[in-house]
């Protein structure tokens, strides 16, 4: 690491990025404000800051190179372990999300495709080679990586998407293996997971040339829980009528707990919106206005459609109240437990609603459909993503008949919308509001 | 011994289900000795040939077609009569259709699974496989009863004969020494997917003594990667081309048959070692550069001038490999064709075209 970027760093945290953001602002305020829509209630006031902390961490990730070591790491790693050494870390996922939302998935599908990878697969891993190959990015610029960290926890397709980015970068892969929970869990999955983790910090010193510190890392540790501790509370205001906000707003709202977990910016973050969506509680204010219906959602976003999704909805009176994907940072991390770090870190992240079976999932989904009273579930069925989506048509079935709710379910994919049939869509949704209406 | 006196996959599990146990399983990589060991009679699913119509309420149609056929065979009855189902982890894929079958699909046989280690493998991995072994061991003990006495060391005395027998199919092919074309080469081999080693050492080794040296097709060379010699006319085809496969790089072939035997002394350490020590695949997390190195070495000891590369359409593993291998292969001097297939429905014409003009432009 030099001194020069580390400097470099430092002033624009400390001075560049600030006076960015007041050039951001003055502009911003000159700019005619966006009609309300009557269906919403007010906006989450919290949102200004989570864009001012998501993009202050894209602005500084540039300067990172030299400073700090640099991670590009998978969304259900366990980061905390790179916290304790100071890594910069980069989510491709939450990169690929961003893509999404600023409908630039097919572009940079594209330009992986141009290089030879099928159409067919995961759209979140060819936004980030398509971004690789092309440097085309809404992020500015992402920095290269020092290493890559990443766990099959949540697919092997990151496994698969990862050893290409080694390869082409040559580059150390830190490959975290989270037995498949078939069942309960087993001591010997947890043996593994465990060891595996005390074989990586020797290569994680050497990577960034910092002895690991167990106290660092516990009180880091401790830090990512309690991110995800009051990610989890701020779900559960939603089980409140009306509900405080929309599972579209926590699709955004989640970006902290997946990319900065471990800092304590997630944690002042969470602690800052739970404090407002609980005053919305108390006042009464719902994420909109008129809630006559209460929806879980199944799988990751269709990022290109939040917005529209989120006012066909709520033009019906429709909220979604609850989501399996939103739930994934929370559902957890109970087991983190300071006194048995390693053992409850392999815990914390082997049971994870990608890497258990299916028995497990209807089980959260029943659960959550009780707790959130929740009136229908809309299934995403994307292509994207396997783990996520085999199964779902026998999920949708067997959920409906157990609870007696109406379900549906989309077929479309989180990025890339050259796979999606607005028309199909529009016509399956129909039905659904048509049976949710009558219920 | 001719492929033509193989017993087809039906009668021979009529056969065995006479006196034997059956157990089902699906792709890729497991440790059938400690089947073998139970006296259970391993039957791998991997491309039934049958029409999709009831894996399609339960699988979406981008989902891999070994998965769907794998599916349609269950729930067709083609399981009925078995003792068990053996999901070994492969992919996503496979990973949710034995969480699907197992929890709700009512499957005629318990379900068992086995979990393979992921590369880079780390220092544990190999006392992880030794506790995958002995939970299987467990299930199989539960189900079938305990192995007899000995019957262990019986089972690796198969495996060590067979991976023989399969180095020295694939080096007397590679060599130019077994005049057979791909045809023959895969039909004998694949009939390792369900006949019991004490019936298939004795066929392959008759095969081996009386298969001939010269005559095989003499064409360009190439070797053949992907998933499976699958669907058979794909193998026909290459055969009618008269393309030489000097060798293959395809999971159920190569990626499992070459593996190092297991040596001496404990034998569930010594499938461990084997299982860590096996070639590189897509299926276990193995490096492209590792992968490309081996491919790399394929060609050069067969003298393959370019690569066939016969992905099953949706399969993640293999199709994320693919760009960077084409590159380094090329770079290499090897050109490849890539021809995405479905394992249920014939390559077809427009497939031929191109090995066609594959093989020209390797000449
Ligand atoms: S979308 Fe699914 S397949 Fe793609 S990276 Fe995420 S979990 Fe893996």
């Amino acid at each position: 690491m030099s001194l020069s970027a580390k400097a470099r760093m430092q002033f624009m945290k400390d001075l560049g990025f600030p006076a960015m953001l007041s050039l951001a602002k003055a502009t911003k305020g000159k700019r005619k404000p966006r009609k309300a829509n009557p269906d919403f209630g007010p906006p989450l006031r919290c949102a200004t800051r989570l864009k001012e902390i998501m993009t202050r961490h894209y602005y500084l990730s540039r300067f990172a190179p030299g400073a700090r070591p640099v991670a590009w790491v998978t969304s259900g790693a366990p980061v905390e372990l790179l916290r304790a050494f100071d890594f910069y870390t980069i989510y491709p996922e939450n990169h690929g999300a961003l893509c999404g939302a600023q409908k630039m998935g097919p572009e940079l599908c594209a330009a992986a495709e141009d290089e030879g990878y099928s159409p067919d697969l995961c759209s979140y891993a060819r936004v980030d080679l398509g971004h690789f190959f092309s440097g085309k990015t809404p992020a500015g610029k992402l920095p290269k990586p020092d290493i890559l960290f990443c766990s099959n926890n949540i697919c092997q397709t990151v496994v698969y998407w990862y050893k290409v980015l080694a390869h082409r970068l040559g580059i150390p892969l830190l490959m975290f293996d989270t037995p498949f929970n078939y069942g309960e869990i087993t001591e010997a999955n947890i043996a593994y997971m465990k060891d595996q983790i005390l074989e990586m910090i020797p290569v994680l010193e050497k990577a960034s040339g910092k002895a690991f510190d167990m106290e660092r890392f516990l009180r880091l540790a401790e830090l990512s829980k309690s991110a995800s501790q009051l990610w989890g509370q701020c779900l559960e205001t939603m089980q409140a009528r009306p509900a405080p906000m929309t599972i579209f707003d926590a699709f955004v709202h989640l970006a902290p707990v997946v990319s900065l977990r471990g800092l304590p910016v997630a944690r002042n973050y969470y602690e800052i919106l739970l404090a407002e969506l609980t005053d919305r509680v108390e006042r009464g204010i719902g994420a909109i206005t008129n809630e006559k219906k209460r929806l879980m959602w199944d799988n990751i976003a269709v990022w290109y459609k939040v917005r529209d999704f989120s006012e066909l909805f709520a033009a019906r009176g429709m909220n979604f109240v609850a989501a399996t994907y939103t739930n994934a940072w929370a559902e957890t991390i109970q087991h983190l437990d300071m006194s048995h770090p390693w053992e409850s870190l392999a815990k914390t992240y082997s049971l994870v609603i990608l890497n258990n079976n299916l028995e497990h999932r209807l089980g959260l989904m029943e659960k959550m459909v009780r707790e959130y009273a929740v009136d229908g579930l809309v299934v995403h069925s994307a292509r994207s993503c396997k783990p996520y989506s085999l199964g779902q048509y026998d999920l949708k079935r067997l959920l409906s008949q157990r609870l007696g709710i109406p379900a549906v379910v989309i077929e479309a994919d989180i990025t890339d919308y050259r796979f999606f049939s607005e028309e199909q869509a529009l016509t399956r949704l129909e039905a659904f509001f048509e049976s949710l209406e009558a219920a | 011994m001719s492929p033509a006196q193989l017993p087809s996959r039906g009668d021979y599990f009529k056969q065995w289900r006479g006196g034997g146990k059956v157990c089902a399983v699906f792709p890729a990589q497991y440790p059938k000795e400690l089947l073998w060991a139970h006296g259970v009679l391993p039957m791998e699913v991997w491309d039934p040939p049958l029409a999709p119509a009831r894996a399609q309420g339960h699988l979406q149609p981008y989902i891999c077609s070994v998965v769907r056929q794998g599916l349609e065979l269950l729930l067709a009855g083609g399981m009925d009569e078995v003792g068990a189902i053996l999901f070994p982890h492969t992919c996503d894929s496979l990973q949710n259709l034995a969480s699907l079958v197992a929890d709700y699909l009512e499957p005629p046989a318990p379900s068992l699974f086995f979990y393979n280690p992921k590369a880079p493998f780390a220092a544990a991995a190999k006392g992880f496989y030794v506790s995958q072994l002995q939970a299987l061991e467990e299930d199989l003990t539960l189900i079938f009863g305990p192995a007899p006495e000995g019957a262990m060391e019986q089972a690796l005395e198969w495996s060590r004969r067979l991976s023989e027998l399969y180095a020295q199919a694939y080096a007397r092919r590679a060599a130019g020494e077994l005049g057979v074309g791909a045809e023959e080469f895969y039909r004998l081999l694949r009939a390792g997917e369900y006949l019991h080693p004490r019936d298939y050492i004795p066929l392959l080794e008759a095969w081996l003594n009386e298969a001939p040296a010269q005559g095989g097709p003499k064409g360009q060379g190439i070797i053949i990667s992907g998933v499976l010699p699958s669907p058979p006319d794909l193998m026909e085809t290459l055969d009618g081309l008269d393309f030489r496969v000097v060798h293959d790089d395809l999971i159920s072939m190569s990626r499992r048959l070459l593996y190092p035997p297991p040596g001496q002394g404990d034998p569930l350490e010594a499938l461990a070692e084997s299982f860590l020590a096996m070639p590189p695949c897509s299926t276990r997390g193995s490096s492209l550069s590792e992968r490309l190195e081996w491919l790399k070495g394929l060609a050069q000891s067969g003298g393959a001038q370019g690569v066939v590369f016969s992905v099953v359409k949706f399969c993640e593993p293999e199709l994320f490999d693919l760009p960077e291998l084409r590159r380094g292969l090329k770079e290499a001097g090897l050109p490849s064709l890539v021809l995405e297939v479905d394992v249920n429905q014939e390559v077809g014409g427009q497939a031929a075209t191109r090995l066609e003009a594959f093989g020209e432009m390797l000449s």
